[in-house]
């Protein structure tokens, strides 16, 4: 059904509004990202802070004349991001795995609209990112303990969906514990003051929950195997008109990753200011060996993750059928690739994996002067830690890996097995007792390992 | 039936601006209850409120949506006041809860509150007996409960959220799988609920037919 005269007045009216403010030649770009979401940075507030869009937007041919108005809005998760999209406020959206999904299912069930899956930001390729924390003080160690207790997720999220899987993965049905819906904020207030067994969250709330102190990670994504991605949509009569700036858009994207690859301690420093994140939080995702690898390309296992967590949602939530091959496109991002001068194909065809990866990097320590400092082995990282500590040095924050998934965490949080003049760290205490009693060693705290050294020294 | 409809009419001739003022009261107040409800269940006051450019988002709506078909839903999204709780102690603030204000509820919230007029209209000491009145109330109330409930516009940051009814319904504390089970069922809730008012509406108007008759056939005896 056409209403011609009516809608003409309707676009008139509009234009008309629109000329106050607008000239013929402005496009304007609006951009949905969302700035506690870490793994949505490098195509979010990285890319706003630094310029990196306006810096790559075309000038030439078409574009000669014309100006740009770029405006960005910060949501707390992807979904409004999709119905500001909808109602064409925003041409971009910067979101999760989850919310992604649905963005496309909304899209494709209206006749006329549409939008495009064109980039990704980032990626783990096991699914770390999303985990399951407990009450640092809670007895509950693994997540056999959780049978019988209350559980809390942003139903939805990623993070729900890691859940869910984690639960079947290991014999846990829905029956034999208490699923409760709960927003990021509250979960994090309720590990703190102990009102809930465990909370599953995405990515940084569990590791803010460690640095903090109030949480400790018993589950991290990874041991579901599901890859934890996040990516950009554009509506696609906006990348049909422009398809030069959604490709300004991507090679923003890559220049963001490469800015933060050249020095993550500026870089995180840097965006915990515009975000408000601690930067030794974001550090733990961004630093080499960290949670989390930038890479735009579309890999056919993200199209396969994706396609796996639309199962889940359809079957949880009845959203609508989803067509991939139409949606998603890798045509803007070879065009800006091909653009910047980079292998498309080459990026494409490498997965870092934590575990191959992270094998014999360094142990680092943040010190609150100084910088971040590595260690190539255990004894001169604690070593080091029992000289700062003895002079009262201020430290932000250590990092050690995980010796069973090569995960980078907190030296605080991790669980340390000494055995013979050997240190070992550990994320579950599972996996640390199991190493201990195998090697003939002992779980010890992170004091004591420093203490150790303390005394030597 | 015409008959029935015939008495409806003529209610709604003697009894609108009261009708009206049935509906702008509902409406109003169905979003003051859903905002003193979150207070109650969280704690704590709204501390933000952002009033969105509701006509120019749906001019623009219209303007750019190129089927007419998928523009009314589109616009029944759209948001005239968020008025919220934000927590500054992560990151740069993030909202924990928020009411949503949406035309296109109020809508509905004040169609619903005119139905509940006229039934009160209809159902007045005068006109009905005690226990038709009970039954009324009660009828009118269940089906006022099942649309108002369908249009609560609470919502929380999980990722995916919108208002939907049953994030308001989850917020309150319904377990995960009720909620998502109900979820589908909005609609069929909403529809069952103003199927109940006008069959309520309805009944009531053949029963005042039906003592207008026994009056007038009494006075003539």
């Amino acid at each position: 059904m056409t209403f011609p005269i009516l809608r003409t007045s309707l676009i008139s009216a509009a234009m008309a509004t629109l000329a106050s403010t607008v000239s013929a030649d402005t496009i304007s770009i609006a951009i949905g990202h969302q700035s506690m979401c870490t793994d949505t940075y490098t195509a979010g507030i990285v890319v706003k802070e630094l310029g990196l869009l306006e810096k790559n937007l075309p000038h030439d041919g078409k574009y000669a004349d014309a100006d740009y108005d770029v405006s960005w809005a910060d949501y707390s998760s992807g979904g409004p991001i999709t119905n500001q999209m909808m109602a064409n406020k925003l041409n971009f959206g910067v979101m999760g795995d989850y919310p992604l999904i649905v963005n496309g299912a909304k899209f494709q069930e209206t006749d006329s609209l549409r939008t495009l899956y064109v980039a990704g930001t980032g990626y783990n390729v096991k699914g770390s990112g999303n985990s399951i924390v407990v009450p640092v003080d809670s007895d509950i160690y693994s997540i056999e303990q959780l049978t019988g207790k209350e559980v809390s997720t942003p139903v939805g999220s990623a993070a729900w969906g890691m859940l869910l899987k984690a639960m079947q993965d290991n014999n846990i049905s829905t029956a034999d514990y208490v699923l409760k819906n709960q927003s990021p904020a509250v979960g994090a207030a309720n590990i703190a003051a102990g009102k809930i067994d465990a909370h599953s969250d995405f990515c940084p709330w569990s590791e803010i929950m460690e640095f903090r102190g109030t949480g400790r990670k018993i589950y991290d994504g990874s041991e579901t195997g599901v890859p934890y991605l996040h990516g950009v949509v554009v509506r696609q009569d906006f990348a049909e008109e422009y398809p030069e700036v959604v490709e300004a858009f991507i090679k923003a994207i890559y220049q963001a990753g490469e800015w933060i690859r050249a020095d993550p301690m500026k870089a995180v420093t840097e965006m915990e200011g515009w975000t408000g994140v601690e930067k030794e939080v974001l550090y733990l995702y961004f630093s080499k060996g960290g949670h989390l690898t930038l890479d735009p390309t579309i890999k056919p296992a993200w199209v396969d993750a994706l396609k796996f967590d639309h199962e889940v949602l359809v079957k949880e939530k009845a959203i609508p059928p989803l067509d991939f091959d139409a949606w998603i496109t890798e045509d803007y991002a070879k065009a800006a690739y091909a653009d910047l001068g980079v292998d498309y194909e080459a990026e494409k065809a490498v997965t870092v994996d934590p575990k191959e990866n992270n094998a014999g990097l360094p142990m680092e320590i943040w010190h609150a002067r100084d910088g971040v400092s590595s260690y190539p082995d255990m004894p001169a990282f604690l070593t080091a830690l029992a000289e700062m500590t003895s002079t009262g040095a201020k430290l932000n924050a250590s990092y050690v890996y995980d010796s069973e998934t090569g995960l980078k965490l907190f030296g605080k949080t991790a669980f340390w097995v000494k055995a013979g003049d050997a240190y070992t760290t550990f994320l579950r205490k599972g996996d640390a007792e199991s190493y201990a009693s195998a090697n003939g060693g002992a779980l010890i705290t992170f004091e004591d390992a420093i203490a150790e050294f303390t005394a030597k020294g | 039936m015409r008959a029935a409809l015939s008495i409806i009419t003529r209610q709604v001739r003697r009894s609108w601006p009261r009708m009206l003022l049935w509906g702008l009261g509902f409406a109003v107040l169905s979003q003051v209850f859903m905002l003193l409800a979150l207070v109650a269940r969280f704690g704590a006051l709204p501390n933000y409120v952002t009033f969105y450019d509701w006509i120019g988002n749906v001019v623009r709506i219209i303007t750019s949506t190129p089927s007419w078909a998928d523009i009314p839903p589109i616009i029944a999204e759209e948001w005239l006041i968020e008025v919220g709780r934000m927590n500054y102690d992560y990151g740069t603030g993030i909202s924990v809860w928020s009411l949503n204000v949406i035309p296109s509820r109020l809508l509905v919230l004040f169609g619903l509150g005119v139905l509940i007029g006229l039934a009160a209209s209809l159902a007045r000491r005068e006109s009905c007996s005690a226990p038709e009145r009970r039954g009324a109330t009660l009828a009118t109330g269940a089906g006022a409960v099942l649309v108002a409930m369908t249009n609560a516009t609470m919502s929380w940051v999980v990722c995916c959220a919108t208002p939907t009814w049953v994030v308001g319904l989850s917020m309150m504390g319904l377990g995960v799988s009720t909620s998502l089970a109900l979820e589908r069922l909005g609609p069929v809730f909403s529809y069952l609920g103003f199927a109940l008012l006008i069959a309520t509406i309805l009944g009531l108007a053949l029963r005042k037919r039906a003592r207008q008759r026994l009056y007038r056939e009494t006075t003539h005896a």
